[in-house]
């Protein structure tokens, strides 16, 4: 009989002040003493892989070499296209794509940077010539061909074809257009998308390893980044919940390191800003890895314009990730022989004579001379596999160039996904629970706030094991609030998980779960600190849909809530709504009643939009009667509260309490008030906030946010906009007080809107 | 450049003009010479004619709009072409001798060139349009102070067909709310009204308030007909050429002290010999012959073909002689201008031209302004005797009665004779009763005098 796993754990933590040395282990740079001719004999890699990596070394670098040639009309086959957009070129850093994703298998998982053409090119070609029949079928349908060579051909040209239409922001790209060359993202190749804010992609790739690691795939993630990104703190963050010992130490349920390679493209240059002298104070970047984790993350530094030590290095670092030991991570020592754009001459901060030394390392000619010593090519072979590159190119530029751009009218076709789970695929349905289910204690069918929202999570995690909950103390504590008080016993440490105290990375690696596969519920204990995530939550959650022309889903649910009410001043006490409704791509809700507060979890839980779902503590102890057989509440509906006649309140969160507190403070004056909950702020139900304005003419919108762009003003101009004839009065809003919330009591009531100031505002227009 | 179509100033003493036609709208092509709208001034209604080919490219003064002489009304020019945003400033107040040279002749002047010269501002007569009120006053009603009524109880008072302007506003700044309006129907027993739905409609339609109408259906249920009849009642703005007639006569009879003299002429002989001529092809009518005789009379009377302010008497060298023409909306007088030089002949053709301008409204302002006597004939009517009005700045006016068959005494005989009674108003600051006696006998004698018409024909 096995030992019965126990999620729990009690730490012993016992003082040890002894005196000690803190060994870091050696970080080893260009250790590879091999070359293609050593590797072809030791049957490390094929003659076929050889030529192709070539072949895909020259397909990036003329692609490249194509933007240069473009902005000035160069580009014969093109010379009348008028392209606009970023020239993030990475010629010089062909090895460091090429040797990265032919390092992985070809299912495996990459994230990329702006400078990402290459990544995505050399991914693309890899995936394909790893694709089955079928799969290459599916994914050139038009093509007739029968044979695989043929087929990976065609699926090579039509790879550059969408690449390049991608860049020209053409239907035909891999984002239909709507992401460009800085966001192209190609999810059926194993791309998880560039990612133009620098360090941003990091997380996403830390959490699609989470999911990795939660599926076992046996998948790796490849998440190349650059020197720069490496200073910033989302991608630290990520590097230290990659490291987490729960992963693999004795409180792992499944012992199993994060799959994940994080691959430093160090071409020494930030912006023009200098790794190496700079804006760092070290000489090696593998040394990061030194931080977070006592292996070292299995770090090396590695010439990036070899193409063969990228690949040996990658491929080892592969090995150890599968065998459950990562993360890794890898420094490839790589040059940018362009600026950081073509409208950067470089001459302002480096020598010719530095680029002429680094030119000399050429990836390709380095290769070539290998692909010819090794008896792989001939130099007319070479010319003639240049040539085809060369060729293929223009085809796909001359095409992508003339083909069909967006309509206009689909502008912000493709900003949410009307998808959800109606079905759980069978082998995610009916998870099993762990322990004993935790006890909800009904009373008169009464739940409050708090055990309704776990309730509902723990209807959903049984219904569907791709869901997980993590955040900072949600797993034996039960969170800060308690809300996951239990669901750690149910489900165990592989589905509930402490994160460190890291909102970037815990909500960035949301995206990366959501992304393959997994429907992570995100904690994040206090809204004020979603600001600390707003990039992720903003341009990384939000955005991924349409920017990946809606080939990517985000299932990701950033619970957050709000402290308002308890004393806890200006940094805890936020009513931050209007901030998320206007990043486009994100669903906004906000229960007040225990009620909703599990209905609309759960379908949120179910919904495939990134939600950023929003509790008050000030209600997490209010009852309310919660139904115990299944419910849902469906997206976007408000609920009229209490129904009446002379004048509307809208409101949502707590506010809708004090309404209804206002609301019967008028009924005894005889003034019949009706209150609408919006509950959601995107995507808002405005016919209900119309209708009930058209019955009372007068209407006062409430939230506890402050008034100075606060959602009110939203809801208050589209009444004005589509109930002006049937208004009585001016629409009223009320909210906190313009200023920040006070830590004590007497000005926070007074900052604070209540149950008097919708009663005063109601007056005013009555 | 699109060419620029100004308000054209027809008369010294036009200020202002209304467009009441269009007969181009934006988009057709002109040619020179075209009618683009027609205008309607104090007194008539005229055509006017492009002077460029193109395209209509703007209207900016819409139909029953009134515009300021010289304002920018349209532009003619190329399809497609550009026009000012701003339209000219209207030159509302041109300096005078600037304004023959901005303002385009209109059309009609040149056609009617050969009747009428460019006239001179009349001397003393200035036409009556110069005393009358400034327009402003009297047509522009005074707009109430802005109504505050808040969205929805607008939305009901449009739905309840009542007036706002009788509701008074409980709201901030008096504004009107709905409880208001609700009071309002309450008090006011609307919501006891009972209207048919197209009654309804109806008044929506012509503005009407639906607490203005008294209904006649069964139970007083307020019916179309009703809401007709109120439509009906409506105070109407009365036709600028209606409005010019009431403002001066009531201005004469107001200040020119009127006395009367009335005498019976016998015009059996002057008829008989009108059928001799007749015979000869020769058609003169009964008008003429008295327009005739008042003529040579006036001639004789100087006094009573003067004018005075009051202060001073203004003796008239010419007998512009107005004659009044009854329209179907109004009333024109025509003036044949120095009628003392005209033969007999010459006086029937001009007045005949004036009279068929008038009833078509063709007059040009110079036409009808400047007359120094009138006469006013309503011998068509049946009427036995009536008394005119004098019209500011003359000295006096003739009104013609029906020529009626009538037992006469002549020569200690009992006859029938074909009596015709006139009646002089005169101005009794200039005219003294035996004046005004002697210039009506003047006429009777010249009328009852077949030999002297024998001897002028």
């Amino acid at each position: 009989m096995t030992k019965k796993y126990n999620p729990n754990h009690l730490s012993e933590l016992m003082p040890d002040f002894s005196a000690a040395t803190v060994k870091i282990p050696d970080i080893l740079e260009n250790q590879y003493k091999g070359n293609l001719k050593k590797e072809l004999k030791a049957g490390t890699i094929s003659k076929t892989v050889a030529v192709e990596m070539l072949e895909d070394m020259l397909t990036i670098r003329e692609f490249e070499e194509m933007i240069i040639k473009l902005r000035s009309g160069a580009y014969e086959a093109c010379a009348d296209y008028n392209y606009r957009g970023p020239t993030h070129v990475s010629i010089g850093q062909e090895a460091t794509a090429v040797g990265g994703c032919t390092g992985i298998d070809s299912e495996d998982l990459i994230t990329s940077t702006h400078r990402g053409h290459g990544d995505s090119i050399a991914k693309g070609c890899a995936a394909i010539r790893g694709m089955s029949v079928e799969k290459l079928k599916s994914r050139i349908p038009e093509s007739k061909e029968t044979s695989k060579k043929k087929l990976i051909e065609e699926a090579l040209e039509d790879h550059v074809y969408k690449t390049i239409a991608e860049l020209f922001g053409k239907e035909d790209g891999y984002c239909k257009g709507r992401g460009g060359g800085m966001h192209i993202a190609d999810f059926t190749a194993g791309h998880l998308g560039a990612n133009a804010i620098v360090g941003g992609g990091v997380p996403i790739a830390t959490g699609s390893a989470i999911a990795q690691r939660y599926l076992q795939s046996g998948k790796v993630v490849c998440c190349f980044a650059g020197d720069g990104a490496y200073a910033n703190g989302v991608v630290l963050e990520s590097l230290n919940m990659a490291a987490m010992g729960q992963f693999s130490n004795h409180l792992a349920q499944t012992k199993f390191g994060l799959p994940i390679i994080y691959v430093i493209v160090n071409n020494h240059y930030g912006m023009t800003g200098r790794a190496d002298e700079e804006v760092t104070g070290i000489t090696c970047m593998a040394r990061r890895a030194a931080g977070f984790a006592d292996n070292n993350m299995h770090a090396e530094t590695v010439n990036g314009m070899d193409v063969m030590a990228v690949k040996d290095a990658i491929g080892r670092a592969a090995d150890i990730c599968r065998a459950g030991d990562g993360p890794c991570l890898v420094e490839l020592d790589t040059y940018r022989y362009y600026g950081h754009s073509l409208s950067d001459p470089r001459n302002e901060y480096r020598t010719r004579v530095e680029e002429d030394a680094w030119k000399k390392f050429d990836p390709i000619d380095l290769y070539i001379e290998q692909l010819i010593e090794a008896g792989v090519m001939t130099e007319k072979k070479i010319e003639n596999l240049r040539q085809k590159v060369v060729e293929r190119n223009a085809r796909a530029a001359a095409k992508a160039a003339g083909s069909a751009d967006p309509d206009p009218a689909d502008v912000i076709k493709y900003m949410y996904t009307d998808t959800s789970v109606e079905e759980v695929p069978e082998e995610f349905a009916n998870s099993k629970t762990i322990l004993e289910e935790p006890k909800i204690r009904r009373v008169k069918g009464e739940l409050n706030y708090k055990d309704a929202l776990k309730e509902a999570m723990l209807e959903e995690m049984k219904r569907d094991s791709r869901v997980i909950l993590y955040g900072e103390d949600v797993a034996d504590y039960g969170g800060a609030f308690k809300v996951s008080k239990g669901l750690l016993e149910t489900f165990g440490r592989d589905r509930i998980f402490n994160s460190p105290i890291s909102e970037a990375a815990i909500c960035g690696a949301g995206v990366g779960a959501a992304m393959s596969g997994l429907r992570p519920i995100v904690e994040l204990m206090y809204m004020d600190f979603a600001l600390q995530a707003s990039d992720q939550i903003s341009n990384q959650a939000a955005k991924w849909h349409y920017m990946s022309g809606a080939k990517a889903e985000v299932p990701v649910i950033y619970r957050a809530s709000v402290g308002g009410g308890k004393g806890y001043g200006g940094q805890h006490s936020q009513t931050l709504e209007a901030m998320f409704a206007h990043m486009p791509g994100l669903y906004v809700m906000y229960p007040c009643t225990p009620y909703d507060a599990k209905g609309m979890l759960k379908s949120a839980i179910r919904d495939n939009n990134p939600i950023m779902f929003i509790e008050s503590q000030l209600l997490y102890g209010a009852k309310g009667v919660v139904p115990e057989e299944e419910y849902l509440i469906e997206i976007g509906t408000a609920d009229v509260k209490k129904t009446g006649k002379d004048i509307t309140f809208v409101a949502w969160g707590p506010a809708v309490l004090d309404c209804l507190k206002a609301a019967d403070m008028l009924a005894e004056e005889g003034i019949s008030a009706e209150v609408v909950d919006l509950r959601y702020i995107v995507p808002m139900d405005m016919d209900t906030v119309i209708e009930s304005v058209k019955k009372t003419g007068k209407c006062v919108v409430a939230s506890q946010a402050i008034s100075i762009g606060s959602f009110t003003g939203e809801v208050a101009s589209k009444i004005m906009n589509e109930a002006f004839d049937y208004l009585d009065a001016p629409v009223v809003r009320v909210g906190a007080k313009n200023g920040i919330a006070p830590q004590s009591y007497i000005l926070e009531e007074a900052f604070m809107p209540n149950a008097n100031d919708m009663l005063a505002a109601a007056k005013s227009i009555l | 450049m699109a060419q620029i179509v100004l308000m054209p100033k027809l008369g010294q003493t036009v200020e202002e003009s209304t467009i009441v036609k269009w007969h181009k709208a934006v988009g057709d092509s002109v040619k020179k010479g075209d009618v683009l709208f027609e205008i309607e001034t104090d007194k008539a209604v005229l055509e006017c004619e492009s002077f460029y080919d193109g395209t209509l490219l703007k209207i900016l003064v819409a139909e029953e709009e009134t515009v300021p002489v010289q304002s920018v009304v349209a532009y003619i020019g190329e399809p497609g072409e550009k026009i000012p945003d701003a339209p000219a400033a209207p030159a509302a107040k041109p300096e005078p001798k600037k304004k023959a040279a901005a303002a385009p002749a209109p059309v009609e002047q040149k056609k009617s060139a050969p009747a009428v010269e460019v006239a001179k501002p009349a001397p003393v007569a200035a036409p009556a349009v110069s005393s009358v009120p400034s327009r402003s006053d009297s047509a522009t009603a005074k707009k109430p102070g802005r109504l505050f009524i808040s969205p929805r109880a607008k939305a009901l008072v449009k739905n309840k067909v009542v007036k706002a302007e009788n509701i008074s506003g409980s709201g901030p700044n008096g504004r009107i709310v709905e409880k208001d309006v609700l009071a309002y129907l309450e008090q006011t027993g609307y919501n006891d009204l009972r209207i048919a739905p197209a009654a309804k409609r109806l008044a929506a339609d012509k503005d009407i308030d639906i607490l203005d109408v008294t209904g006649t259906g069964d139970n007083g249920r307020i019916m179309v007909r009703d809401v007709e009849t109120t439509i009906a009642e409506q105070p109407q703005t009365m036709s600028k050429m209606r409005q010019i007639i009431a403002s001066r006569l009531a201005q004469s009879f107001g200040h020119i002290p009127h006395f009367y003299v009335t005498t019976s002429i016998d015009m059996t002989d002057l008829l008989e010999y009108r059928k001799e001529l007749k015979a000869k092809d020769m058609n003169l009518s009964v008008t003429t012959f008295i327009l005739e005789a008042v003529v040579m009379s006036l001639e004789e009377s100087p006094i009573v073909n003067s004018s005075t302010d009051g202060v001073s008497v203004r003796w008239h060298s010419n007998v512009d002689l107005g004659v009044a023409v009854s329209l179907e909306n109004g009333l024109v007088v025509p003036v044949v201008k120095k009628a003392q030089t005209l033969t007999i002949e010459e006086l029937q053709t001009q007045m005949k031209d004036l009279s068929e301008k008038a009833r078509t409204g063709r007059l040009m302002p110079d036409q009808m302004s400047g007359s120094t006597f009138t006469v006013s004939n309503m011998g068509m009517f049946d009427v036995e005797n009536f008394s005119a009005i004098i019209n500011p700045g003359e000295g006096g006016i003739l009104a013609v009665s029906s020529t009626l068959q009538q037992p006469v005494v002549k020569d200690g005989e009992i006859k029938i004779r074909s009596m015709m009674k006139i009646t002089l108003s005169a101005d009794h600051r200039t005219v003294d009763g035996a004046k005004g006696a002697e210039f009506v006998k003047a006429i009777k004698s010249k009328l009852e005098d077949v030999e002297l018409w024998k001897s002028l024909i």
